[in-house]
């Protein structure tokens, strides 16, 4: 074993190292698989019943809705369900992400305060575990799209950019949350109410179409828009997205992912000292 | 105390120098500032915005300690509740950065303070220990290959694959310690986990500690277990408000912590293995 040296100086806000903790946190991507994994084996998405109330759970919420909006506007479709489930499910990616990251940090305490590692591993682990949430609800969706008879077409292969960019949305919303909640614990308590109003400003109960253009360009300030327009756009009509609009969505995630890394990394130092 | 050829050893490329030097501290003090109110919240916030300053507790936990750990040494640290042991241990293994100073670690820490082991009340002793392990830099292989020996020196049987919060607080520092004291790194910090095994384990980790006293090694032992500090230390430091009170042979430092203490004689203090 070769000696390495290390030294501790005192905090400055700022970045640290980034080459050096890059480096540290792939050393340490084993844990990020294997929190995850007993994250899930512990809320019971290990077993077949698990991860049917896992599609289950938004299956009926997409029932729901689709009920409502079929009293309220007295008519409805195959392609109004398709879309409403799978902007349901893309959000629940998102919002899973959110709520699992919020406490993290917070919930990690014993771990931070006693062992020296990467803290962004653990927004990471609530990430992944949204993915690993996230997959089965895609597989219940293609065989809806089937039993729906919705068209094909290989537009369609935009889904995987589109959930790409949701990803990373959802890991940059994770690790902003989770490093708000050090500094102001009621956030999770706000988070609840935070995520609903994102689900009703986001087109997942309405269609972009159906928007008078004055309302469209407020929905530019909300990250969700144009990332689940683009994604109904490739996998439930099968066609190309905007290109606009994906763009649109990608510089939001790049923003807010930057945005939370930043003061993440820039703060995780303090961290062990506010727990 | 006696620093022989203090070899840098940044460069080397071998196992460390006899007597190299392990830990270097220089003029660290650490602060901690929090605030009343128990939570920060964003509501408690917003109500103490016309309030003009802030309402802050400043505790100076470390103060101006200057202090070097030779490889092969085995140092304890003693000193009263609140003293700033677990502390210096924390900015020793780069959890908490100093507030002034420098820290130079010269080697692999174990971060892993045993109290790393059980973050997560909720999962099995077994995932646990994999997750602390792996936090603390491990590879699983190496894990896999330790678990055996980890659980066995735990001595927890099946309860290894229990919840963690079914444990009592004697099985929480068994697995802790048997954690630590397995992973073998360069530098291997204890920061208190001899204090709540019963007297079979805290035999056992005892003799484990001894085992694992080697040339290429420092151990820096936390415990109010004087006897036991006595019994292995070749080195005590004995802290108080922060500050360093006295440092040396460790019959020395025990004897005069004790006659501040005003313990001398009392049957209590002696308890220990
Ligand atoms: N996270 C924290 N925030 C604020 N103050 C803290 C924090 N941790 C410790 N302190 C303060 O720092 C001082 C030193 O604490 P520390 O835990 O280092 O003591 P210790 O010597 O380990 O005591 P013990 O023997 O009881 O374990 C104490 O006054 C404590 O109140
Ligand atoms: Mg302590």
């Amino acid at each position: 074993m070769s000696t390495q040296v290390t030294i501790y100086e005192p905090f400055r806000a700022g970045l640290p190292p980034i080459g050096a903790y890059l480096r540290q946190l792939w050393s340490r991507r084993t844990f990020i698989a294997e929190f995850s994994r007993a994250e899930l084996r512990e809320q019971n998405f290990d077993s077949v019943f698990g991860q049917l109330w896992l599609v289950l759970n938004p299956l009926l919420l997409s029932g729901v809705y689709f009920l409502l909006i079929y009293i309220i506007r007295g008519s409805s479709d195959s392609t109004r369900y398709a879309h409403l489930t799978a902007c349901l499910f893309l959000f629940y990616l998102i919002g899973n992400s959110l709520s699992g990251g919020v406490k993290s940090i917070t919930s990690g305490q014993r771990l931070i305060m006693n062992t020296a590692f990467p803290r962004v591993m653990l927004p990471i682990s609530a990430t992944v575990v949204a993915l690993f949430k996230f997959i089965p609800t895609l597989a219940v969706f293609f065989v809806l799209r089937i039993a729906l008879g919705l068209p094909y077409s290989w537009q369609m292969l935009w889904g995987v950019p589109i959930l790409l960019i949701a990803l990373l949305m959802g890991l940059g919303m994770a690790i902003t949350i989770s490093c708000i909640n050090v500094y102001f614990r009621d956030i999770a308590n706000f988070l609840p109410y935070i995520i609903r109003s994102l689900l009703y400003l986001s087109p997942i109960l309405f269609e972009v179409s159906a928007l008078s253009p004055r309302l469209k360009k407020f929905e530019m300030f909300n990250p969700l828009f144009s990332l689940l327009d683009s994604w109904s756009k490739a996998v439930v009509h099968a066609s190309a997205p905007d290109m606009h609009s994906l763009l649109q969505s990608l510089i939001w995630a790049v923003v807010i992912f930057l945005f939370g890394t930043y003061f993440f990394l820039s703060r995780e130092r303090d961290f062990a000292v506010r727990l | 105390m006696i620093s022989l050829s203090v070899s840098k050893s940044n460069s080397q490329n071998s196992t460390h120098a006899k007597h190299g030097l392990a830990v270097s501290i220089s003029n660290l003090s650490l602060i901690y500032k929090t605030s009343i109110s128990k939570r920060p919240t964003f509501k408690a916030r917003l109500k103490s915005i016309g309030r003009g300053k802030k309402h802050t507790r400043v505790v100076n936990a470390i103060n101006n300690v200057n202090l070097e750990v030779h490889y092969g040494s085995v140092l304890g640290v003693i000193g009263s509740n609140g003293a700033g042991k677990s502390s210096l241990m924390r900015v020793i293994s780069g959890i908490i950065p100093p507030t002034q100073g420098k820290v130079e670690v010269h080697g692999s820490v174990s971060t892993l303070l045993a109290l790393g082991v059980g973050f997560n009340p909720s999962m099995t002793g077994r995932s646990n220990v994999y997750l602390g392990g792996l936090a603390a830099g491990m590879t699983r292989s190496e894990i896999d290959s330790r678990f055996e020996a980890i659980s066995e020196f735990s001595e927890l049987g099946d309860s290894i694959d229990a919840p963690m919060r079914t444990y009592s607080s004697g099985m929480y520092a068994r697995l802790a310690f048997s954690v630590a004291a397995t992973v073998e790194p360069d530098i291997l910090i204890i920061d208190e986990a001899l204090s709540t095994g019963d007297a079979h384990f805290k035999e056992k980790s005892l003799n484990r500690i001894k085992e694992l006293r080697s040339a290429d090694r420092a151990l820096i032992l936390v415990s109010h277990a004087l006897a036991t500090i006595e019994e292995i230390c070749n080195e005590v430091l004995w802290l108080d408000k922060g500050k360093i009170m006295m440092r040396g042979k460790p019959e020395e430092v025990v004897a005069a912590y004790k006659e501040f203490l005003n313990v001398g004689k009392s049957a209590s203090s002696n308890e220990d293995v």
